[in-house]
This record gives C-alpha cells, sequence and structure tokens, in this order.
C-alpha cells in the first residue's frame, strides 16, 4: 500500500464547499511531489450526489461516511467520524480546507488521535524528502516553513486562496466510490437550526433621510423618540459616538470619522453639538435640520435650518405634525 | 461599565526566538538598529567564514507606519547622525539649515527680543527636519540593511525569568470591548531575545514597569516632564523662512508655571509651532492645548499666523530631569535608550542627537553581549559606563542642575541658570533635588476659583476655528484611529477615587490635561434610568494620541498607559 493523502471534503445540506477543490489540488500538487496516492472522505447524511460529484476529480477513492447523527453538523459525531476513518485507512497525510467548521472540529479530532495540526497554511514545500508546511506570522510579515515532529498521520489546513480550485485535476475515468460505516454514541452537541447571517441591518449610505441622535437624548429610553421620528419620516436612524459607545445603537449606526459617511437627503441632527469628527461624516446631507439647546453649537455652522431648543419639547409634536401631513396626502 | 485592557493568560502562545529585539521604532531605536547591522557587516566582512546573521534581530513599534507616533519640534543637532553615517544630509530628508535664530520674552501683549541668544539656545548649523518622515527614512534603511522593523506590534509585557529580562511578549490582537477574544483573536507573540532594548519613548509602559520592578530609580532624582503641544502652519508665502528659529519664554504662562514655545520654519512655507508646558503646574484645571491657543492669540503670534491654516495637531511629553534622573541604564538582559531613559538635554530642548547617540551605544554593548554570549549585567553594564564616557554625559552634565533650577518658577530659575553657567553646571548644589511634577498639582479649596492669574489656562479652549481652535477640532488634525472594538487601554485603577475623591479635590485634572479629550465625566449611564445620578469618568480611548500625560500627571498616580492594540494611534506626518 502506498501511502495516501486523505482530504476531507466540506458539504453543508448537500451541497459541496468549492473550497474543498482548493484543497484536493493541493493534495495532488503534493502527490506530484512524492508519490503519494490522493483519496478523499465526504461527511454527512445523504450525501450520493456530493460523492458522486467528487469522484470526477482525480483521485484514487472516495469515501463516503453517511450516518443520521450526520446531517447536521456537530463537533463531536465529524471528530469521531473521521477519527474511525483515518485510525483505520493510516493516511500519512490528512489535508483539511481552513473553513470555520474546520477550525471547529479539527483541534477535537487531532486530539483524539494524539496528534496536532498545521493550520491556515498558505503553501507547502517538499525538501529532500521533507514536507513543510507554510504559514503566515506577524499579519504576514513573515512566512514560517513547520514540519511534523511527530508520526503520521499529520493533518494540516489550508487557507482559502492558497490553491487555486480550478486546477483540481479531473480523472480519466469515476474515482470508485467506498462507504465507510461509523458507529457513533448519541451526540451531546445538539444542532440548532442553520444559522443564517444577520442581513446587514442598516445601509445608511443608502438611505435618504437621516434622523441622527446625539448626547442631548441624556437617556437610552429616549432613542425611542427618535426613532418614531425616524419611522414617520420613513428614514433610518443614526447616532453619533458617544451613543454609541454606550451602547444605546449599534457600531454600525455610527456617523463620523470613525463611523460611517452619508450623504442623504434630509439629515436630522437631535441633540449633536457638532464636533468635526461628526461633521466629516455627514456634511455631504443635501439638507440638515439640527435641533439643539445650545445656541453655540458647531452643528448650527452647517445647519440649513437650526433650530435652539429643547429636543423633548419639539420632537414630540413634530412626529404628530409629520403624521398628519402624511395622512393628509 | 469601563473594561480595561488586561493580558491573557495563554498557555501555549506562538514562540520566536530572537538575537537582539528593540522595542520602540524612533530615533533611538532605529539608530540602535542600524549601528548593530554596522558592527554585523564589520565582524563579517572579518570574519567571512564565521558569518553572524541580521535576520533574528527585531523592531517592534506600535505604529502602522515607522515615523507616525513620533513627534518633536523639531530641531537636529547633528552629531550622532554623523557618526552614524557620515554625509547623512545628502539623503535624509531635512526641512533647511537653521540660519535666523531669536528668543523673545512675551508679557500679556507685548514682547520683548532678547540681545543675544542664549548660548544653549544657538541653533545655527543645526537642520530643521520632521521627525515622522526623518524616522521613516531611517526605517528604510534599517529595513534595506537586513533588519526587521515590526510595524503595528506593540511591546506589552517584558518576559522574565525571575530578574532576568529574557524577551518581550507583543500585543494581543482582536480583543473586543468587554476583553472578550474576537473572531479574529490572534496571541501576542512571546518572543525570547537574548538581548532586550527598551526605546519606547517617554514614559515608556514596559521601562515604567521594570523601573518599578527593579527599583532602577532609587539613586535617581524622579523624573520630570512636560508635553508639547504642536500645530503645523501652512503660512503666507515669506512669513517665516525656511531655517528660522524663534522661541519664546513668558506669555501666556505665569512665572510659576515651567515652558516656552518654539516655532520652526520648515519648506514650502510650512511652520512648525509648539507649546511645551511643564508637568508640574499647580492648577489642576490647566489644559496645555489651551495654552497653545492662548499663546496664538498673543499678538505677536497672531500675526505671525494671520492669514495661514492649521493643518496638522499633536502632543506629546518628554523629560526634563536631565543627568540626575537617569535610572539605572542596563541590568540582565536589558538596556535603556532615548527618551525611555530620560536623555533629553532640557537647557538646549534638544534630545533626539542624545537619544540616537545611546542607542548606538547599546548596539555597541549587546553586539558583545551576543558575541560573548553573555547578556547578564556585566556585560549589559558596559552601556552605561560608556555613556558615561561619551558625549553624552559631557553635555548633560553641564546641564544636571537646570531644569530643577525652576522648581520655584521662572526667576528662580534664571537666578539659579545664571549661577550654574558661571559654576559649570553646578550652582548652589552639586546635586539640586527634584520632585514628581504631578505632586505640584493643588487641591482647588487652595486655589481661587476664578483660578487668579492663571484664569486664561484653565478650561477648555473654545476656538475661532481660524486662529484657534477647540480640543476636537485640534485632534481631528492628529489623523488619530484605533480599533473601536477594543478594551480601553487607559487602565485607572480605581475609577471609583475618579468619581468621588478626585472629582472634589482636584476636579479631575484629566479632563484638562489630556491633549486628545480622552477624559470625560459625564453622566453615569450606568444609573437607572430616571435617577439623578452623579457624574463618573467615562473614557474615549480611540481618541488617544500616545502621549503619557496621564500617566505622568494624575495626581494620585492611578492611571497605567498601556499599548492599544498594535497599528492604531495618531498619524503623524510632516510633524
Amino acid at each position: 500500500m502506498p501511502d495516501t493523502i486523505l482530504v476531507i471534503v466540506e458539504q453543508q445540506q448537500g451541497k459541496l464547499n468549492r473550497v474543498s477543490w482548493e484543497t484536493i489540488a493541493a493534495a495532488q500538487a503534493i502527490a506530484r511531489d512524492t508519490g503519494w496516492a490522493v483519496e478523499a472522505a465526504v461527511v454527512g447524511n445523504n450525501i450520493a450526489a456530493v460523492a458522486a460529484e467528487v469522484s470526477a476529480k482525480k483521485l484514487a477513492k472516495v469515501y463516503v461516511l453517511d450516518a443520521l447523527q450526520l446531517e447536521r453538523y456537530t463537533p463531536d459525531a465529524f471528530a469521531a467520524a473521521l477519527k474511525q476513518l483515518i485510525a483505520t485507512k493510516q493516511p500519512k497525510l490528512v489535508l483539511l480546507p481552513h473553513t470555520y467548521q474546520v477550525r471547529d472540529f479539527a483541534p477535537k479530532l487531532a486530539t483524539q488521535l494524539g496528534r496536532c495540526v498545521i493550520s491556515d497554511c498558505t503553501g507547502y514545500r517538499h525538501d529532500a524528502g521533507k514536507l513543510l508546511f507554510t504559514r503566515q506570522m506577524f499579519q504576514g510579515k513573515f512566512s514560517a516553513d513547520v514540519g511534523f515532529g511527530s508520526d503520521a498521520p499529520w493533518i494540516a489546513t489550508f487557507q482559502n486562496g492558497a490553491f487555486r480550485g480550478d486546477k483540481a485535476e479531473a480523472g480519466a475515468a469515476p474515482t470508485p466510490v467506498e462507504t465507510f460505516s461509523v458507529t457513533l454514541d448519541p451526540a451531546r452537541n445538539q444542532p440548532e437550526d442553520w444559522f443564517k447571517e444577520a442581513k446587514q441591518a442598516v445601509d445608511l449610505t443608502q438611505a435618504e433621510i437621516i434622523v441622527s441622535v446625539g448626547r442631548g437624548i441624556k437617556e437610552q429610553k429616549n432613542i425611542d423618540l427618535a426613532q418614531q421620528l425616524a419611522a414617520a419620516l420613513g428614514g433610518e436612524l443614526a447616532a453619533s459616538r458617544p451613543i454609541c459607545d454606550n451602547g444605546w445603537l449599534p457600531m454600525d449606526r455610527q456617523i463620523g470619522s470613525s463611523g460611517q459617511t452619508v450623504s442623504p437627503k434630509l439629515y436630522l441632527a437631535l441633540g449633536i453639538s457638532g464636533a468635526i469628527q461628526h461633521i466629516v461624516g455627514m456634511k455631504g446631507a443635501r439638507a440638515v435640520v439640527a435641533i439643539n439647546k445650545d445656541s453655540e453649537a458647531p452643528i448650527f455652522e452647517i445647519a440649513d435650518v437650526a433650530v435652539v431648543g429643547n429636543l423633548f419639547d419639539i420632537v414630540p409634536p413634530l412626529i404628530e405634525e409629520i403624521k398628519k401631513a402624511k395622512a393628509r396626502s | 461599565m469601563l473594561t480595561f485592557r488586561k493580558s491573557f493568560d495563554i498557555a501555549d502562545r506562538p514562540k520566536m526566538e530572537a538575537d537582539v529585539i528593540i522595542v520602540g521604532g524612533g530615533p533611538a531605536g532605529m539608530a540602535c538598529a542600524l549601528r548593530l547591522s554596522q558592527l554585523i557587516d564589520e565582524h563579517n566582512a572579518i570574519h567571512p567564514g564565521t558569518p553572524l546573521s541580521k535576520e533574528n534581530i527585531y523592531v517592534l513599534e506600535k505604529a502602522r507606519e515607522a515615523g507616525q507616533h513620533c513627534l518633536s519640534g523639531a530641531i537636529l543637532d547633528p552629531r550622532a547622525m554623523r557618526e552614524l553615517l557620515p554625509g547623512f544630509e545628502t539623503e535624509a530628508p531635512i526641512e533647511a539649515t537653521v540660519r535666523k535664530e531669536a528668543v523673545h520674552f512675551l508679557t500679556e501683549t507685548r514682547h520683548f527680543r532678547l540681545p543675544i541668544t542664549p548660548p544653549p539656545l544657538q541653533d545655527h548649523g543645526n537642520y530643521v527636519i520632521s521627525i515622522n518622515r526623518f524616522v521613516k527614512w531611517m526605517e528604510e534603511k534599517v529595513e534595506a540593511a537586513g533588519i526587521t522593523v515590526f510595524t503595528g506590534f506593540a511591546g506589552s509585557e517584558l518576559l522574565y525569568n525571575e530578574n532576568k529580562v529574557t524577551g518581550v511578549r507583543t500585543d494581543d490582537k482582536g480583543v473586543d470591548k468587554k476583553n472578550e477574544k474576537k473572531s479574529n483573536f490572534e496571541p501576542g507573540y512571546d518572543i525570547h531575545a537574548k538581548v532586550v532594548i527598551l526605546a519606547e519613548g517617554t514614559r515608556g509602559s514596559l521601562t515604567k514597569e521594570l523601573i518599578a520592578k527593579l527599583d532602577l530609580a532609587r539613586d535617581a532624582n524622579p523624573q520630570t516632564y512636560g508635553v508639547g503641544v504642536k500645530e503645523l502652519w501652512e503660512l503666507p508665502a515669506g512669513r517665516i523662512e525656511p531655517g528660522e528659529v524663534i522661541l519664546t519664554l513668558g506669555y501666556p504662562l505665569t512665572s510659576k508655571e515651567y515652558g516656552g514655545a518654539g516655532i520652526y520654519g520648515g519648506q514650502n512655507n510650512i511652520v512648525s509651532l509648539a507649546f511645551v508646558t511643564g508637568l508640574d503646574y499647580q492648577d489642576p484645571r490647566l489644559d496645555p492645548q489651551r495654552v497653545l491657543q492662548e499663546f496664538k492669540r498673543h499678538p505677536f503670534i497672531a500675526k505671525l499666523l494671520a492669514g495661514g491654516s492649521m493643518i496638522r495637531y499633536g502632543a506629546k511629553s518628554l523629560p526634563y530631569g536631565g543627568w540626575w534622573a537617569l535610572p539605572a541604564l542596563a541590568g540582565d538582559g536589558f538596556m535603556i535608550t532615548g527618551d525611555s531613559a530620560g536623555f533629553v538635554n532640557s537647557a538646549r530642548l534638544k534630545g533626539i542627537h542624545l537619544a540616537m547617540k545611546s542607542g548606538m551605544i547599546a548596539a555597541q554593548t549587546a553586539f558583545e553581549a551576543w558575541l560573548n554570549n553573555d547578556s547578564s549585567l556585566k556585560t549589559l553594564g558596559l552601556y552605561p559606563k560608556r555613556v558615561d564616557q561619551s558625549w553624552i554625559r559631557e553635555e548633560l552634565w553641564k546641564v544636571r542642575n537646570f531644569h530643577q533650577g525652576f522648581e520655584k518658577g521662572l526667576y528662580a530659575g534664571l537666578f539659579h541658570t545664571a549661577l550654574q553657567q558661571v559654576t559649570f553646571g553646578r550652582g548652589l548644589h552639586a546635586r539640586y533635588p527634584s520632585h514628581a511634577g504631578h505632586e505640584n498639582l493643588r487641591p482647588l479649596a487652595r486655589l481661587p476659583v476664578d483660578g487668579g492669574p492663571d484664569e486664561h489656562l484653565l478650561g477648555d479652549a473654545k476656538g475661532d476655528g481660524k486662529l484657534t481652535f477647540d480640543k476636537l477640532t485640534d485632534l481631528y488634525h492628529s489623523g488619530t484611529k484605533h480599533e473601536e472594538d477594543q478594551p480601553a487601554h487607559l487602565v485607572i485603577h480605581d475609577t471609583n477615587l475618579c468619581n468621588t475623591r478626585c472629582v472634589k479635590e482636584f476636579g479631575n485634572p484629566c479632563t484638562h490635561f489630556c491633549p486628545a479629550n480622552v477624559y470625560e465625566m459625564v453622566k453615569d449611564t450606568g444609573a437607572p434610568a430616571g435617577t439623578v445620578s452623579p457624574k463618573g469618568i467615562s473614557l474615549n480611548a480611540a481618541n488617544c494620541v500616545h502621549c503619557k500625560t496621564c500617566d505622568i500627571m494624575d495626581p494620585y498616580q492611578i492611571i497605567t498607559w498601556v499599548p492599544p492594540e498594535g497599528g492604531g494611534g495618531p498619524n503623524y506626518d510632516g510633524m
């Protein structure tokens, strides 16, 4: 039996993660230098289609680890299943793409095998019979070549983009697919529903109307008042830095030199003094309406409409008037 | 509400081995690296069979780019540079050669030019430089020589083996406001080095910790400091010539405060305007940024600046204490150089050349320690001995009692200075004592409510937007930027003291002396809604320009400045 490289392919809900092609390309490149054989493994439930897709590449074998407990990812089940495969097949080298999922289970898998992982590699070197992996240090200023000091199986992960997926060589004939059955204990982890990344909550740069609050709003509960005004106007809510620093609004609603730069048609500044750090973020607004108690506030220098007064006296009737006006039109 | 930066306990940090590590890439650190490189080149030329490698010599610099965090007047006495790189003038970025100089004494409305420029203040033949550009140029030299500068990496802790310094830990990256690891968390590196050279600048955070741990300042006078607040102006052509130097004493300071201004003409009508205020003033409401604004309102200065525009702002502290305030400069595994040690000639208002020279001497010593494989005090102790035999001592010894003479105010200072001039620096005492400047702060109860003669120096500058500026507007022109989602790096050890005791006794001087509006007393946002709550200390840590004034001047000494995530800080250019 020649030495083998085992690539762990990543799939989610029956869909192959394209970064897996990069890992296969990496394995094929190492194989050309070392003469080792390349095999792949697919882990999940009902994954025949993924296995077939992978088998089109030039590989010695594709293992399918198919079990109900593997339908949804848990670190326990994935590590246990792969441990059985690796312990049985004794590959020389196990390669994985450096995905979030791999970052989660690879340390556990390696520990169970009594091995370590060389993670997030950007390449490899085959030097005088020794296989070395390249990792970045000091934010890419240095590269270090790292080798394994232990016996095989060796485990390494490659950074996204380290190899080109379209360089993964196709095979002349489909690769034989072999089912590898695993026995799994009941998982200790209970997967939740698939996490969907919260859609970018707000893109203030596209907003035509922005109601922005500053320190003059005084208390967190008063944010609601500004929210009502924004809703009445059909605009977005934003803030100056102290408000976001306090955690009263999320940081993606911060306007200014350390936040977003906006140029809406209307910018309503409530209780914002108008330090230059804020002004640079909103001076592109077509019209600026500022409400502030302090008639000396610098915001008034760039305001088209300056309202000197207590925003708590002014905003509630303003909301009512806007609602009335909208109802009429 | 406030969460402060603290070190993580991580068992297996990434490790690196180094032969020499230099913490801080300013004039001292860069001169040190360049000298070290020269010594290695010389060695390798003589011993081609056993060459030494520069690969494991590193400079750590917290700024994103070398030079960004440096701030000075700046006038360069070229003595050290001429030793380091003879003929450097042909390629280094030099604004102008000093050709014209004057010293003025300002009263509230008038100015008197001193008939002669006192010898220590004579700058003929020195160079006006931008320290940012000069250091950036030095860094290019260092990298070209084959020594690596890690920009964006701060030295956050020293590594010890008992009392021997064995290395430096770099800053942890990717830590959020609550001191939790973010998804991009990267632990700092443990860089183990045969020799650690501290070149952090004034009040270096590692140097401070080391001096305290090993009691290195036990035989020294307490270090005293000033803070330089600086604006760069673009003036109408012909107002101030390149190479023209104007120094002022007096207004807006009264005879109680120490300090003065320097105006230096550079190329393209760019003029540097800096006011240094001694951090030993009495009134806790004094605001050094306000002092600079008041200075500009003096008719003599306002006339100079009329029609010009302010283009950059910055602030940095500097050590004044001189020879008697130097700590022990070396110990097992380490040497202290430049402003971190306190190599400043306060009579000449100069330290860049001394910083460079100290770095060069440290390089010589580090090189020998490396060759002999001995970095104990036995070998590194040669560094202070060599400083003692060098022109550093010659220069500082003459002015060893200079700044202490001013502890009792301007007039006493001028008396002592005159006396020291004719006694080769001795004056009335062989060694004038000094006191830490923060001890001078007086409780509000002992001061006139309106500030008395200091009234015009107290409180926030309003700014007219043309000649004078409020602090936030000035700050904007420093280009300061930090990762916002990180814990506060101004570690206040007892915020309760700020909110209960300091507010009554001193009125929170941090809210005044900080030139970047980092410290604010705001209504306590943690209090339940609707309750009337007292104000509490709040930090705008992302404003910090890394000047260290808070660490120095806080009356209770409960603020520790530690490096924020590397890469953050001011972006000084042309300053």
